[in-house]
């Protein structure tokens, strides 16, 4: 399991700019990114090398920010990889909030990003499949 | 319990014929002054044989106070006055209001007596962050807590860190505030990592100045953990102090020894009976420099019926609804932006800060609503943020009758002023 964090925005000109600008100032490392928005606002997902410390950041910059708990699997280089991942999951009736995409190793290998609700479960269907789970260290490093 | 026992609690009849002594000669005070000289030139010299006959002489308003700028109102000579205050209009010319050293005394007093009545005592330490100058909230405070004989620290507004380092280390237990700077100030504890509720010494504030709703008065207590009192003035009559809560919380004592009150229709001007919502009326009784002859304040209340169990004889007036100037009318609905902030604070997802804007889209009113979003519930999900823009449009719907947009925005991205806070823009233009 990892950490992402999610971030309240308004949907305008700049705004994802600040974040990205207080993020590297700092010297947090944004592994992947992702927005959803509903078209006045959104939330804006991060995966940082140190959650923590972009928590923080971004406590003191005044956003309004949470951590959720999410899973990073890595998908198999083959086609239908990422389709047995999701299957899998599906068969047990676990809902995806949110899931997105990363590169890793200069692209040469994959991962998805997945935000489910019923986060045990999912966590113990992939392990039982023998998917890779990435944690926060090994985000920082790959 | 009392400061000055034999006023506070003086019984009914004694206390009207107390009032009615000193209305008469308020009345003859005040016919030294230009203003109404002229006024009050057709009405016999002899004085009301009750108070009911103050209903017909003309009313006081802003407007004659600024036609009066600068001396008209004055009642004593130059040399008798000490000082001058003037309140917030930001068109025209000011109103100003002067103080003879007597009048200072007696203002004093009265800010003591309205600490005292809440608990006070000398061993406090009071933090005042209103505003000096020519505004009232800063200085009445200040001397009137020194006359208490409290250590008194005149830090004024502003400066949230400062304000919250004297509080941590002078042990600060009162403070007075306005209720939008209160709500302020608390955004700053989490990043300095301090929990009022523990790490302060803090058990009473004084608010004022703004209106503001009951729900607003209970989140500043919950957040600091302390006992939060109304307090309600304006600078025509002296400034804080006219009206002030007492331990029970329930209404303002208004002090009938210096103040009579009256409550009218604003529109048609009548005296409307006693327990009936209207406009504020206030003749002063004891003013030296500038006696006032029934002031419309423009606060809109109420006179409650029957005693406090306090033992305060002096009538209770209710928290302020708004102003006879600030109701909003929205196509053709009228409704106060007091309701607005009640509704809102009723929401927990809701944070600390709002706007209103009134825009003219062709030929229709559009009431938007600006809330901050409280970021100690916010989970991280799109899906609990169109939830909750929804729940507030409906919720204000229901209270309103009019259909707001509301808009979602970051905490700290709606302007906090640090003085009085404007919540209200009416964009529409040429006076709609």
């Amino acid at each position: 399991m990892s950490v992402q964090l999610a971030v309240f925005l308004e949907n305008r000109p700049g705004k994802l700019e600040a974040i990205t600008k207080a993020l590297a100032e700092a010297g947090v490392n944004i592994r992947g990114i992702s927005m959803a928005s509903e078209g006045e606002f959104g939330v804006l997902k991060i995966l940082a090398d140190d959650p923590e410390k972009a928590f923080r950041v971004l406590k003191e910059h005044h956003y309004t920010v949470s951590r959720r708990t999410v899973e990073i699997a890595l998908i198999d280089d083959r086609p239908g990889g990422l389709h047995d991942l999701l299957a899998a999951l599906s068969a047990r009736d676990i809902n995806i909030e949110d899931c997105y995409g990363i590169a890793l190793e200069e692209g040469r290998r994959a991962a998805i990003v997945l935000d489910v609700e019923a986060f045990p479960e999912a966590e113990a269907v992939l392990k039982q499949r023998g998917v890779r789970l990435l944690g926060d260290r090994e985000l920082g490093t790959i | 319990m009392y400061w000055e026992q034999s006023l506070e609690t003086m019984e009914r009849r004694e206390l009207e014929r107390h009032q009615l002594r000193l209305a008469n000669a308020s009345l003859s005070a005040a016919r030294r002054s230009p203003h109404y000289a002229q006024v009050l030139a057709g009405f016999p010299e002899r004085g009301l044989v009750s108070l009911a006959g103050l209903d017909e002489l003309p009313f006081t308003g802003k407007a004659e106070l600024r036609a009066g700028f600068p001396y008209g109102f004055l009642a004593v000579g130059l040399e008798e006055v000490v000082r001058l205050h003037s309140s917030s209009g930001t068109t025209g010319n000011p109103t100003v209001v002067y103080h003879t050293r007597g009048d200072i005394a007696e203002w004093e007093n009265l800010i003591a007596r309205c600490m005292y009545s809440t608990g006070v005592r000398k061993k406090d330490v009071f933090q005042n962050m209103m505003g000096y100058g020519l505004f009232t909230g800063g200085l009445g405070f200040h001397y009137g807590a020194e006359r208490l004989g409290v250590l008194t620290i005149p830090i004024g507004p502003g400066n949230s860190r400062r304000q919250i380092w004297f509080l941590q280390h002078l042990g600060t237990t009162v403070i007075h505030i306005l209720p939008s700077y209160a709500l302020h100030l608390a955004g700053y504890f989490p990043e300095l990592g301090i929990d009022p509720r523990r790490d302060l010494k803090l058990r009473i504030a004084f608010i004022g100045a703004e209106p503001h709703s009951e729900a607003v008065r209970r989140k500043i207590e919950e957040i600091y953990g302390i006992k939060v009192y109304n307090s309600y003035g304006l600078s025509e009559m002296c400034g804080p102090g006219v009206a002030f809560e007492c331990l029970l919380q329930n209404g303002l004592h208004l002090w009938e020894d210096h103040f009579y009150p009256e409550i009218i229709d604003p529109v048609s001007g009548k005296v409307l009976p006693e327990g009936e919502e209207g406009e504020l009326v206030l003749t002063t009784l004891k003013r030296e420099a500038m006696p006032l002859i029934r002031y419309r304040t423009g606060d809109l209340t109420r006179l409650l019926p029957g005693p406090c169990p306090c033992g305060r004889t002096h009538r209770r007036i209710e928290r302020i609804k708004g102003r006879s100037d600030d109701m909003l009318i929205i196509n053709g609905v009228n409704l106060f932006p007091i309701q607005i902030e009640k509704t809102l604070m009723a929401i927990p997802a809701i944070g600390r800060n709002y706007l209103i804007e009134i825009h003219k889209d062709a030929y229709m009113d559009r009431l938007e609503v600006k809330v901050e979003i409280n970021e100690e519930v916010f989970r991280g999900t799109l899906a609990e943020l169109e939830k909750l823009q929804a729940r507030v449009v409906a919720e204000l719907r229901a209270e309103l009758g009019v259909t707001p947009v509301v808009r979602l925005v970051e905490p700290s991205s709606l302007p906090v002023s640090e003085g009085k806070a404007k919540r209200v823009y009416d964009l529409r233009g040429g006076g709609a």
